[in-house]
């Protein structure tokens, strides 16, 4: 997931990466590794478990001067390299400062 | 006439072997033969169709084209080779693919070492080709792993197919007959492919998916009930989605199996006196529907 913030010229305010997938070892170091050959055992899984939800909270600072941002919230899944995107959701909210 | 008999039951036990090694294929194309299901397209075309645009129908080709197990098939030593990996692509046997276990399971049971040499030849040579001839065919999955209670059941028969229900007289010159598999239904049926994590019965383990242990572990106690077949087969849809590579539809599928609701507002946060921070709050909730983990294979 990419939670990405906009100031209204475009400009990148802040931008957060969030993954979500097992994580394994070969159990002979402490480096993940990718592919079945190489995988051993999962050290961590961050990955969505059957109807458990997943909550987060992302926050961005505003820079001086800037009262409104488009924040943009994409999930995609990625399969065999991080080139290969299927877009799953994408999200975007206006918010201002100005009540 | 007592040496004659010896010599003839010596011949059976030498000639017993040989016959068993004669109906192993040599080459890619006698195990594409021997588990050929091209026969079944004329009557099950509908479910033909779908199959052949299914992962099952290139377990080595991987996504998009892909060559899975050419690491695999890597000259020892070089970048990219494995524990698997020999010296040269002549001295691959089929337990240097451990990943025939799921990949290509008739070829653990019904292919020569030449097999692995062959195809070790064709990955090294990008021969696409040849390697897509290696497929999960129809006889698979409706003879080869239909039965799994072997010891009270017997083996899968020759000439028989298994499906949901007996069929006394089915049309077909070399599977004359269909009687009901006890697990076609269940989702153990998938299971012993869509694993349950490191496959620790090799010399050197591995681990690809963990599917089967997620859905028995997680899914399962968090009380699902559903089997991998109603979700991923309704209507006996025989593409089982998702197919890597099909975007639009792939994208569809986690779409309606994860719940999304983005909320974001801006506020000044008061950190001290007199010291406002401006901040934009971003709350993402997900919530997954499916029996698994996402991702997993």
């Amino acid at each position: 997931m990419v939670v990405t913030a906009k100031a209204s010229d475009g400009k990148e305010i802040g931008k957060v990466e969030k993954h979500y997938h097992p994580q394994a070892t070969n159990c002979r170091d402490t480096k993940m590794k990718y592919g079945a050959q190489w995988k051993i055992a999962n050290l961590r899984d961050t990955s969505f478990q059957p109807y458990k939800a997943k909550d987060e909270t992302i926050e961005f600072e505003l820079p001086q001067g800037v009262k409104a941002a488009d924040v943009t919230v994409d999930l995609f899944y990625e399969a065999a390299n991080p080139d290969n995107k299927y877009p799953i959701h994408s999200v975007t909210k206006k918010v201002s400062l100005d009540k | 006439m007592k040496g004659f008999r010896i010599v003839l039951v010596l011949l059976m036990i030498i000639a017993l072997p040989l016959a068993a090694s004669a109906q192993k294929a040599k080459t890619i194309d006698e195990l594409a033969k021997m588990y050929d299901s091209s026969s079944c397209k004329s009557c099950h075309s509908e479910i033909y169709a779908a199959w052949e645009k299914s992962h099952h129908a290139r377990p080595l080709m991987g996504v998009k084209g892909g060559l899975m197990l050419t690491p695999l098939a890597l000259k020892k030593g070089e970048p990219g080779s494995t524990a698997f990996s020999e010296e040269s692509p002549k001295k691959m046997t089929i337990k240097n693919f451990p990943c025939f276990k799921c990949h290509l399971p008739q070829a653990v049971i019904s292919a020569e070492d030449s097999v692995a040499v062959e195809l070790a030849e064709a990955l090294i040579a990008k021969d696409s080709a040849k390697v897509a001839k290696l497929q999960i065919t129809c006889v698979v999955c409706h003879n080869t792993k239909a039965i799994i209670h072997k010891r009270e059941l017997g083996e899968p028969e020759k000439g028989v197919l298994y499906g949901k229900k007996d069929v006394a007289s089915h049309g077909d010159k070399t599977y004359s007959k269909v009687k009901t598999s006890a697990i076609m239904k269940d989702s153990v049926f998938c299971g012993q492919c869509h694993g349950l994590g490191p496959n620790l019965e090799f010399d050197q383990p591995f681990q690809c998916a963990n599917l089967y242990g997620s859905y028995l572990h997680a899914y399962i106690p968090a009380g699902g009930s559903r089997t991998c077949q109603e979700c991923h087969m309704a209507k006996g849809d025989h593409l089982i989605a998702p197919n890597f590579n099909d975007d639009k539809q792939t994208s569809e599928l986690y779409a309606k199996a994860i719940d999304f609701d983005v909320q974001a507002y801006a506020y000044e946060w008061l950190r001290k006196a007199a010291t406002y921070v401006p901040k934009v709050v971003v709350n993402v909730k997900m919530k997954s529907n499916a029996g698994h983990r996402i991702p997993d294979g």
